[in-house]
């Protein structure tokens, strides 16, 4: 087990160093230099020449990327920071510590003070998403699932299968002129901020209803599926021919059974909930991560791409790791190895 | 005044230029000064919080103040000498008065003895002094440099050359005299050459005046003249004001006010409007003006404005350097088509010399439409006769600009060029702008055309986007800068209309009707066709 953890973490590192180095290569064919992001569009080139000296932003791509890792590392200082380049750039936490992630161009703040921030505020979004999502999407499943075919089957299937395919953005826009402009008991945008009247809670609930209508349906399919394969094993068959209730049948038998193979799908709806609700977020005028990820790239705010970047991935492959653990924990068999 | 001999807005410009009050020019012509009239400030309810919806962009320093949305947030803090009405007139503001002499070489500014920082200390002569000074200097980048160079500030060569081995070019202030400090509340601006615009330039974006002691930094708690402080600032998020006690001016009637950044989504912005998260917008297109003038509790704002978008061709790159080809390019456009389809018919059209009928200094010229035959053949004189093609840059929102670049394209695939739209982000867009051979870009409000000109078509100004040098149109406007008699000088602007028709770099479409909305609890807001927001004037009532 420790073995298998320790690999696992070597696995992680090595992925989000490639991951970052790619997204440092690919930073090079987008217009503009840091220098020149740096001072805004109306600096002079002179002035821009000049910082681009200073922060040694024409050495090779591997030379800047050692630089950059070292920042993060804490074994050097964020060049960006240094009082003789004139930007007025400054980290509480001082210019060198371990997990610097350096200095945002576009938000002109430290990515620290950005980027967790955005992060939180995405995790309750997904978080409470996330916690409607998963008994939603079991119980339509397993529902749907008992009876391969059966009107109540066929229902929840096309139910499902209409919520899944309406696009974000045009639920987003539905439900705000139901519930905001027709009917007006919600407020139209997710600022968090209660002063315009409107309760933060208040404003949580359109942004996750959209979330759980675009995503609840996908995952009852897949429970759907697992539990039609289940309930056809003779050992359900055994289980009611002994006689024992519908009920304990499913919750005992039946539930743990069909849960493996969704149990995956379920885990890799928390990757999409923390990096793919930029559309949600758009909409909404979410302060949330996926915006800041959107927003960065489009500027070209390298330092906080490569941030959100690392946090991505970091997301993904913990949530792959749990939904292996979990794997082993609901399938015996699996343990052995 | 004699009859039909001076314009009515002439009037009042130069009357007010050479001293009157605004107040007293329109009583000369049998009006009364609107912005006396409508502010009724006693009248207005007082206490409470104002939340506008607008970008909240980072801020560099007040003297770089670019977008009105940047200027905006240091506004409610900092203020100008001067202030330009919704009427076109320019009043002194920080000003107590201003008098010229005739030959509008020395302009002698008067500062109002009254006014007090936050911190405090009075505003004196220095402070204007070394504000003025430091938009002067070329290592500062603020666009006022643009505005000043021809009379306050002078190119030299530095005595370097670039890579291509031409010397280098620099500014500075043409002596040492050029801004000088009278008494402590009086400043003399002694110009080598005659400039008609200074009380319009003052009220330039950047023009704040800043306290020295801050060395150009802006940020909450910023030091300022202004009816509010600073309290809290986020970029992408918001910014948080509260109004001051013992401010010189008009209000501040509210107790506190917010700028809330609702990102770039244009439908983020009316479902804020319509859930009433914020009390007004800083501005709103004609599809969300649209969306919203149905719901009960909003009212609609509009004023006609010199905003617009240029296409605009850099003559230093292929195939632009023929001036045939940039006029074949205007001849290709069908004005009130694009404002149809671009603006939903909210503008009016354009000549192609970034001068507006509502200028004081416009001089109407003959009109000519759209002529694809005599394009093309343009085009074939070129060299051209089967067109070309060509990238043109743009950015996807605001949406209005991207509709036009679209408009355009079509419109010039009429006459044999094929246009490759690229868009890129804004931030991207701005790296880009003053580069690219071929762009969209829009531009703001200003009161006098000679501002505009000077700013982005004289040789070397810095936003001359097209890179646009012809010593003929740089003299011209010099000489229509020296010009008082409004009469004499348009005579001056119909040759620059003409020069900019037949050679100028840029096709331009229309003029934009500028619009908003507010809350209807939201009173004394003004709008202003620059976009520029006046918190201290507006009030809510419960």
């Amino acid at each position: 087990m420790v073995a298998f953890l320790a690999k696992r973490l070597v696995l992680m590192l090595a992925t989000m160093l490639v991951a970052s180095f790619v997204v440092f290569a690919v930073s090079e064919f987008t217009p503009g230099s840091v220098a020149r992001k740096s001072l805004g569009p109306f600096a002079t080139q002179e002035q821009v020449d000049i910082l681009t000296e200073k922060l040694k932003a024409n050495d090779p791509l591997p030379v800047r990327y050692g630089r950059w890792l070292g920042v993060l590392v804490g074994a050097i200082p964020d060049p960006l920071q240094d009082p003789t380049n004139g930007l007025n750039f400054s980290d509480p936490r001082g210019a060198r510590y371990f997990g610097n992630f350096g200095y945002s161009t576009l938000y002109k703040l430290p990515v620290n003070d950005v980027l967790w921030d955005r992060l939180g505020n995405t995790a309750i979004l997904a978080g409470l998403a996330f916690a409607l999502i998963v008994p939603l999407s079991i119980l339509f499943g397993v529902l749907s699932g008992l009876k391969e075919g059966s009107g109540l089957d066929r229902t929840l299937s096309v139910l499902c299968i209409t919520f899944t395919s309406i696009p974000e953005f045009a639920s987003g826009v539905f439900l705000v002129t139901l519930f905001v402009i027709l009917w007006p008991v919600l407020p139209g945008t997710s600022p968090l901020d209660p002063s315009g009247g409107w309760s933060v809670p208040s404003q949580m609930v359109l942004p996750v209803a959209v979330l759980v209508i675009y995503d609840f349906g996908y995952v009852a399919r897949m429970i759907r599926v697992s539990m039609i394969e289940v309930m056809e094993k003779p050992y359900i068959r055994t289980a009611i021919l002994k006689g024992l209730s519908p009920r304990q049948v499913i919750l005992g038998h039946a539930l743990r059974n069909a849960m493996i193979a969704p149990f995956t799908v379920l885990l890799l709806q928390l990757n999409f909930l923390i990096s793919g609700v930029v559309v949600t977020e758009l909409v909404f005028a979410y302060p949330g991560f996926g915006r800041m990820l959107l927003e960065a790239s489009l500027f070209g705010d390298i330092s906080t791409v490569e941030a959100a970047t690392l946090v991505t991935v970091a997301v993904a492959i913990v949530t792959q790791l749990l939904g292996d653990l979990g794997y082993m924990a609901l399938n015996p068999r699996i343990r052995l190895r | 005044m004699k009859a039909g001999q001076l314009h009515r807005r002439s009037f009042l410009r130069f009357a007010t230029l050479l001293g009157l009050s605004a107040a007293v020019a329109y009583e000369a012509i049998g009006e009364v000064d609107p912005t006396l009239s409508a502010a009724k400030a006693d009248e207005l309810p007082k206490g409470g919080n104002l939340r506008i919806g607008m970008r909240c962009m980072e801020i560099k320093s007040p003297h770089l103040a670019d977008f009105a949305e940047r200027s905006n947030v240091i506004r409610q803090v900092c203020e100008y000498l001067t202030f330009t009405g919704r009427d076109n007139i320019t009043r002194p503001y920080l000003l107590e008065k201003w008098e010229a002499s005739d030959d509008l070489k020395t302009w002698t500014l008067h500062l109002r003895k009254d006014i007090k920082w936050h911190s405090g200390r009075p505003l004196t002569a220095d402070d204007v002094v070394w504000n003025l000074k430091r938009v002067s200097d070329p290592a500062v980048g603020s666009s006022m440099l643009g505005l000043f160079t021809g009379y306050l500030v002078e190119e030299y060569e530095t005595g370097e050359k670039d890579k291509d081995g031409k010397p280098k070019k620099s500014s500075r202030l043409w002596s040492d005299k050029a801004i000088e400090k009278v008494d402590d509340h009086t400043v003399r601006l002694n110009a080598f050459a005659p400039q008609v615009a200074v009380p319009e330039h003052l009220f330039h974006y950047p023009m704040f005046i800043i306290d020295p002691a801050e060395k150009g930094s802006f940020g909450p708690g910023s030091n300022g003249t202004g009816p509010f402080e600073l309290v809290e600032f986020t970029v992408g998020k918001s910014a948080k004001y509260k109004a001051r006690k013992d401010y010189w001016g008009e209000g501040p009637h509210l107790d506190t006010f917010e700028f809330i950044d609702l990102g770039d989504n244009p439908g983020a912005l009316i479902s804020a409007m319509a859930s009433r998260q914020v009390d007004g917008l800083s501005e709103a297109d004609a599809v969300q003006i649209n969306a919203m003038k149905n719901f009960p509790h909003v009212q609609v704002l509009k004023v006609e404005t010199t905003q617009t978008a240029v296409a605009r061709m850099r003559p230093d790159h292929k195939p632009f350097g023929d001036k045939r080809v940039r006029q074949a390019m205007r001849y290709a456009i069908d004005h009130d088509k694009v404002i149809q389809t671009s603006l939903l018919g909210a503008g009016i059209s354009a000549e192609d010399h970034h001068v507006a009928p509502s200028h004081p200094e416009y001089a109407p010229l003959p009109k000519y439409g759209r002529d694809v035959e005599k394009a093309k053949k343009l085009l074939a004189e070129a060299g051209y006769p089967d067109g070309f093609e060509i990238d043109m840059v743009t950015r996807p929102d605001p949406m209005w600009e991207f509709n036009t670049t679209q408009v355009l394209a079509e419109q010039f695939k009429d006459i044999g060029v094929k246009v490759n739209i690229k868009a890129l982000p804004s931030a991207q867009y701005w790296e880009v702008w003053t580069q690219v051979p071929f762009s969209l870009t829009a531009w703001g409000h200003r009161p006098l055309a000679i501002m505009t000109l000077a700013l982005a078509y004289r040789s070397n100004a810095a936003w001359n986007e097209s890179g646009y040098s012809n010593p003929e149109f740089d003299k011209l406007l010099s000489e229509a800068e020296g010009i008082l008699d409004a009469n004499k000088r348009k005579v001056v602007m119909a040759k620059i209309e003409a020069l900019m028709q037949d050679d100028g770099p840029i096709v331009q479409p229309f003029w934009r009707v500028f619009s908003t909305v507010m809350d209807k609890k939201v009173q004394g807001f003004k709008l202003h066709p620059s976009q520029y927001i006046f918190a201290n004037e507006c009030a809510v009532s419960a």
